[in-house]
């Protein structure tokens, strides 16, 4: 039901004068059709009415959006064109039930069909059939031929040693260089006491790994304050002092 | 004489043998597989097992005056009835195949999904490729013929037979016309 408000609405419509709740009346009682009615037009009135009130009754206005919401869905699915019902409604009735009549037909003889299979599918039922796999005498290897054909032993022996755990792998002669960071700190910090000196002086003769940990010790000392360095250019002399500038923390 | 060692063959078999099969396995020619085929029939008449040929081949089967017994013996009750979604389904499949699923739907009128998995689980149907259109085919299974007692789906009779009598299709196409012109005259 529409809020007293909105049926009060009065409209002045090309093809409608009157009180909304008219119009809706008239609408569904098919007395006016929906297509010519200008539902922009009803909108405007309402916008009209809700100015002149200065107030806005929010149940009043729920129930026109609501309203108005329906007509224009009703109103878009007459404007659209219904492919279903209009295939159906081009037919004459008597095609309709031409074409009606030619999908029952077809579906009765497989319905009959259907029942026939049924009942003869219980009358089979009487019969029943060997499902026993075959005697062993007839599979294709029987267990004496493969006694034959493979020693046991043998296959146990296969199998055992897949089924026991292999022992440790010993790891023992593979050399692994190692080169401890405090290690080469020390070697470094002695170096820092004697002075300023340069990276190779510290790695000389030195493998990789250990020229390697020993610039991880002095990205170590550089970020404790303990020693700066700078190269002058790429693949030049790193030049290592220690730092003056903080007071060092051995 | 081939007649004792086919009944021993037939006896083992767990399935159909088709006769070139027992020929091979015989080592002798086919008509002489046929001849033995029946003097067997012949000798098993008013015998506990009979000779049938089904799904393509040659099995013996219980008599059916054992059934009950034998149910007893092996504690297998009776499966259920088709029901009629699945049998309309099934005799759609086994007059069409390959038929797609769509189609069998189209001709029942009804989405018949739960009906093909059901005969799938039965083992009476099974998936036979894609339609051009990417549909799931389905075609009759070898263990169809047997449970349902055929040699062939050439073996299901016309299914012209159960049309509706002219009768009985003048009388729905006299009601179809009344419903469409009432239809017609007064738009709901």
């Amino acid at each position: 039901m529409a809020a007293p408000g909105i049926t009060r609405l009065e409209l002045d419509l090309d093809v409608f004068a009157g009180p909304f709740d008219l119009l809706l009346a008239l609408i569904l009682r098919e007395e006016l059709d929906l297509l010519e009615v200008e539902l922009a037009d009803v909108v405007l009135a309402y916008l009209d009415h809700l100015e002149a009130r200065d107030e806005l009754d929010l149940e009043a206005a729920t129930e026109f959006l609501v309203l108005i919401a329906a007509l224009l869905e009703l109103k878009s699915r007459l404007m659209l064109p219904r492919e279903e019902i209009e295939e159906l409604d081009e037919l004459a009735p008597a095609e309709a039930a031409e074409e009606l009549l030619e999908r029952m037909l077809a579906y009765a003889r497989f319905r009959g069909a259907g029942g026939f299979l049924a009942a003869r599918r219980e009358a089979e039922q009487g019969a029943l059939y060997r499902s026993a796999p075959l005697p062993p005498a007839l599979r294709r290897a029987s267990l004496e031929q493969a006694e034959q054909a493979y020693d046991p032993a043998v296959l146990g022996q296969a199998l055992g040693g897949m089924l026991r755990t292999p022992a440790p792998l010993d790891l023992r002669h593979i050399a692994t260089a190692r080169v401890s960071l405090s290690e080469r700190l020390a070697v470094l910090r002695r170096l820092l006491r004697r002075g300023t000196f340069s990276f190779d002086d510290a790695v000389q003769g030195a493998d990789r790994m250990t020229v390697a940990v020993t610039l991880f010790a002095l990205l170590e000392l550089y970020k404790r304050g303990e020693a700066e360095w700078e190269q002058q250019e790429s693949f030049g002399p790193v030049t290592v002092r220690a730092d003056t500038s903080v007071p060092a923390v051995a | 004489m081939i007649e004792r060692e086919l009944e021993a063959l037939l006896f083992l078999a767990p399935e159909p043998v088709p006769v070139d099969e027992l020929a091979d396995a015989l080592r002798v020619e086919e008509d002489e597989v046929q001849a033995a085929l029946r003097a067997l029939g012949d000798a098993l008449a008013g015998r506990g097992v009979v000779l049938r040929e089904l799904a393509g081949g040659w099995t013996l089967a219980s008599h059916p005056d054992a059934e009950e017994a034998a149910r007893r013996l092996l504690a297998r009750p009776r499966t259920p009835r088709l029901t009629p979604a699945q049998a309309e389904t099934l005799s759609i499949v086994a007059y069409l195949q390959p038929v797609s699923r769509p189609e069998v739907a189209r001709i029942r009128g009804v989405a018949s999904e739960s009906a093909a998995s059901a005969l799938v689980e039965r083992g009476l149907i099974e998936e036979a490729g894609r339609s051009q259109f990417g549909a799931i085919l389905y075609r009759t299974t070898p263990l169809f013929l047997k449970l349902f007692g055929l040699r062939s789906v050439d073996e299901l009779p016309d299914p012209s037979e159960w049309d509706p009598s002219p009768e009985d299709e003048a009388a729905l196409r006299e009601r179809l016309l009344r419903a469409g012109e009432s239809r017609g005259e007064a738009p709901a």
